[in-house]
């Protein structure tokens, strides 16, 4: 054993020379080299990334989609890592469909992260990921896509690149619509090529904003827009539908169209809903307002009759008719239905100038309607005690105050439904849950409004400003306007807002339509611009929305 | 003397008494060396490797403390077993190591076109693991047999034929680490049986001849004896590299990790483990991922288990009451020093990187089970020593 023990010993020898190597060479590891160490541990960061939460739809009053988001991907450049850029420009830019030379600058630029293509297709990305291309990578994303095309495309708004709302529903709903982002931590070896991949907080969608908007009325109200627009090059024009018993908006359209998805060069101004953010002289629309007043205060009855001169002298102003014309005697309806200046003003006179400015309160001008649309213009109305000798000569005909379409909807809404004021519903439910409708106010007794209806069904039977407009089987009712814009501060004597205010059955109106039409060229007169593209709108909403005919 | 006498068992010395005493006549220190081990290691598993399967952030914790248990379980069997009956099985537990290790290549399965376990209902048995103690069980055995026509020399070249055997069968699976702790277990036990320093020499020479061959001759004429892979991770150690491609990315990552945890260890923040930059940091790379978090502290700790099971297991090897004991304790002394020595090697960058586990240390039923029954044969020849003398009970101390 004496052998044994001492090769045993030698053995022990060895153990004791390689645990000391051992143990010496973990402590300098571990002390002297450690700050070295610890500092490329640090360097092999862990990059995190967001992960966008699918932002919510906003879906038409059936359930359609006016726009919804759907995952893309985001290609981007680590530039220092791109081995060979020209030939990596080459392909990318083959897969992806862009210019080589935009690809290039994006590969070659001084920096850590350069964005390629945002908001690729999957497809598209996935190709770009199967090249295998060093220095390029794919991150999640998403993007906004408008089935309509450029429909409602100024009522929805769009979003910007990063996904957030820049104007329109996609603005004032954002915090609905928006999703929350996750966080995904890439873990990254010391190349710089991904390891691991680890949810750190997941994303949440944003949830889904149903309109009151009917897609296919609206598709129509833009089509009868592009008509007009190609008819007579206005400046700008809007149609609008609602249903008046409720305050839902059906449409609302303005033109010239813009694409959402793709907003390019689109002028600033041209991405305003025109119903809520433009504002005009509503002209002969508005002499409405002043009849309802007075009918309601039992200033006058339908029947009552006025004797009208060509013209009237209201202080310092005299007011005449659109056309030359002699004495006449008209009764209200009469005035109404052709429109006459002097007639209207008569009747205002005769309602006198504090009760004309609690009317015009009343029925909602001079503030915002609480549709729930962001940056809703007002208008600009004159209280009683602002007004001149000669207001009360201009203010019951629609001049020398300024409204928005969206308040003379709601306005002929109150006329057409028996006499409530409302708030425009544009929002159906927001994640599902139904949004309340206003209660309204009334304004008017039904008595009234039903008079008016009857008085309005007069403009377009025969001898009205709209005699031209029927629908077969349908009773219209509605208001011409033609109203000289102000530009400078004077009125002009060549450009004009044409307008047509209506509802119908005439009787029991279920749909309430107005279009605007913005210095058309050619033609100016409402009944003839604007009222006939109500019309139409009309003859395919009526039947569309199941109201039986000939009632 | 042909064979020894069948030495009185346990049972036949103290009936009673023994079976009462038996816990008790252990070494304490071998004892507490490989639980405090095990220990350590289900530990480091809780804390780094909780990410690592997503769902299940106890999986190796769990499994590890299983495996554990049974080993533990299997070392008090063994301890209780004369450790003198394996010398006369030497010939059917070395049948079983060859069968075993050809049933591998024949129907097992592993990663990256090595075949090293076999697939068994809740387990996953490593053939080549246990055939490191049936080695030292078996060649221990043969190393005593000292046939009358027999040359000194003849019995080196015998032993050295039977130790290289299972060591080239293992090699072709193929697992380089697990060949190399055969051939460390085969020239300790020719080492402590007394084999000529002439001999070694003569070994020496012929090693580098192979040497030569393998790395110089059989590839120039297109017959390489290793791998690609293998040849690689043998030498680029001494270049840490940081594409991740190169298999020096793995002793960069785990040089990085052991720096990087100082004195104290980084906790919580011990990133290269916890964020997959760390490989195998349940396995071949426990070591570093323990420096990492624990720091010089925690390595030192490991170390010094190892340098107390190690020394206690050369300390029973010469306590042992007959050659047979000395040769299976210096056997197994080699296994676990050569693995320690070659694994810890590995994680601070001293040695290539070869498959070699850490003994109790890296997770792994067939090497915790396997490790456990090497310290229970150890415990074995300790308590086998005490009963033959009694009197040496102090001097063991």
């Amino acid at each position: 054993m004496r052998l044994t023990e001492k090769r045993v010993g030698l053995l022990f020898a060895a153990f004791a020379l390689a645990f000391c190597l051992v143990m010496v060479r973990t402590a300098w590891l571990q002390t002297v080299r450690g700050g070295e160490y610890s500092a490329d541990a640090r360097s092999q960061q862990v990059a995190t990334v967001e992960v966008p939460g699918i932002r919510g739809a906003i879906l038409d009053r059936r359930g359609n989609a006016l726009a919804v988001s759907e995952e893309a991907a985001t290609v981007f450049a680590t530039p220092y890592q791109v081995v060979n850029p020209p030939r990596t420009a080459k392909e990318l830019a083959t897969v992806l469909d862009e210019p080589e030379g935009e690809v290039l600058k994006a590969l070659t630029a001084q920096s850590g992260f350069e964005y390629v293509a945002r908001k690729t297709d999957l497809v598209t990305a996935d190709r770009v990921e199967r090249l295998g291309l060093d220095g390029i990578g794919i991150l999640p994303d998403s993007r906004r896509v408008y089935p309509q095309g450029h429909d409602a495309g100024r009522l929805i708004g769009a979003v910007s690149e990063e996904g957030h709302g820049l104007f329109g529903i996609e603005q004032s709903e954002d915090p609905v619509l928006a999703g929350t982002d996750g966080e995904v931590a890439i873990t990254k070896d010391a190349l710089g090529q991904e390891i691991g991949r680890d949810v750190v907080t997941g994303a949440v969608a944003g949830r889904d904003v149903q309109l009151t908007i009917d897609g296919r009325i609206q598709s129509y109200a833009e089509k009868v827009l592009d008509e007009i627009g190609e008819a007579y090059t206005p400046e700008g024009a809007t149609a609008i539908v609602m249903d008046p018993r409720d305050g839902d908006v059906l449409a609302m359209s303005s033109w010239p169209p813009v694409d959402p998805a793709d907003l390019g060069e689109a002028d600033p101004d041209q991405l305003t809903n025109m119903a809520t953010g433009f504002t005009y002289e509503p002209g002969s629309t508005f002499k409405a307002f002043t009849v309802a007043g007075a009918l309601e205060d039992g200033v006058v009855k339908p029947g009552t009759t006025f004797d009208v001169p060509p013209e009237i002298q209201v202080a310092d102003r005299t007011i005449g008719e659109s056309h030359p014309v002699g004495y006449r005697t008209l009764s209200v309806a009469d005035i109404l239905a052709q429109s006459s200046n002097v007639g209207t003003v008569m009747i205002g006179q005769q309602l006198g100038e504090r009760p004309f400015g609690d009317w015009v309160s009343r029925f909602g001008f001079g503030r915002p309607t609480g549709i729930d649309y962001p940056a809703e213009e007002m208008g600009i109305v004159p209280t009683p005690q602002e007004y001149s000798g000669s207001s009360i000569g201009n203010l019951p005909i629609g001049q020398g105050l300024s409204v928005t379409p969206m308040q003379m909807m709601a306005g002929y809404a109150a006329i057409a439904n028996g006499g409530l004021l409302r708030a425009p519903r544009l929002i159906e439910s927001i994640d599902g849950e139904p949004v309340d409708r206003s209660e309204g106010t009334r304004v008017i007794g039904s008595e009234t409004s039903a008079e008016l209806r009857e008085m309005l069904e007069g403009v377009l039977g025969d001898g009205g400003t709209a005699s031209e407009v029927s629908v077969p089987g349908y009773v219209l009712a509605g208001k011409t306007g033609t109203a000289q814009k102000v530009v400078d501060g004077t009125y002009s004597e060549t450009q004009y807002i044409a307008s047509f205010v209506g509802f119908a059955p005439a009787d029991d109106p279920r749909l309430l339509a107005a279009v605007i039409v913005d210095d058309p060229k050619g033609d100016h007169y409402g009944g003839s611009v604007a009222a006939p593209a109500f019309g139409e709108i009309a003859a395919f909403a009526l039947p569309y929305l199941g109201i039986a005919p000939g009632a | 003397m042909p064979t020894i006498a069948r030495p009185q068992t346990f049972d036949e010395r103290s009936a009673g008494i023994g079976a009462r005493a038996g816990l008790l006549k252990l070494d304490p220190l071998t004892a507490l060396a490989a639980v405090g081990l095990i220990a350590c290691s289900i530990v480091a598993l809780g804390f780094t490797t909780r990410n690592e399967i997503a769902g299940d952030p106890f999986y190796y914790t769990i499994r590890q403390s299983i495996y554990a248990v049974v080993g533990i379980a299997l070392m008090f069997a063994l301890a209780r077993i004369d450790y003198s009956r394996f010398r006369e099985l030497r010939v059917g537990l070395y049948s079983l190591l060859i069968a075993l290790n050809l049933a591998v290549l024949a129907i097992g399965f592993g990663a990256g076109g090595a075949r090293r376990w076999i697939e068994l209902p809740f387990f996953q048995f490593q053939p080549s693991e246990l055939g490191k103690l049936l080695l030292v069980l078996a060649l221990a055995g043969f190393a005593i047999d000292r046939a009358r026509r027999q040359t000194e020399w003849q019995r080196t070249a015998r032993l050295l034929l039977l130790g290289f055997m299972p060591a080239l069968i293992v090699f072709v699976q193929p697992s380089l680490g697990t060949a190399l702790v055969y051939c460390a277990v085969t020239f300790a036990i020719l080492f402590v049986s007394g084999t000529p320093w002439q001999h070694f020499a003569a070994m020496g020479g012929l090693a580098a001849a192979a040497i030569a061959i393998v790395l110089v001759a059989a590839p120039a004429v297109g017959q390489p004896v290793l791998q690609g892979y293998q040849l690689e991770r043998l030498t680029s150690f001494l270049n840490p590299s940081d594409d991740p491609a190169d298999s020096s990315y793995q002793t960069k990552q785990s040089l990085t990790a052991i720096g990087s945890g100082g004195k104290l260890g980084r906790g919580d923040d011990a990133t290269q483990a916890q964020q997959g930059f760390l490989p195998e940091n349940h396995n071949d790379f426990i070591f570093a991922a323990t420096a990492e978090r624990w720091g010089f502290a925690g390595a030192a700790l490991v170390l010094s288990l190892y340098a107390l099971l190690i020394w206690r297991a050369l300390r029973i090897t010469t306590l042992s009451k007959n050659l047979y004991g000395s040769l299976v304790g210096a056997g197994i002394a080699a296994m676990l020093l050569f693995q320690v020595f070659v694994n810890v090697g590995m994680n601070v960058g001293l040695m290539p990187v070869t498959g070699v586990p850490l003994p109790l240390m890296s997770y792994g039923g067939t090497s915790v089970l396997v490790t456990f029954m090497a310290v229970g044969l150890l415990q074995s020849i300790y308590v086998q020593s005490q009963l033959s003398s009694p009197g040496r009970l102090r001097t063991a101390q």
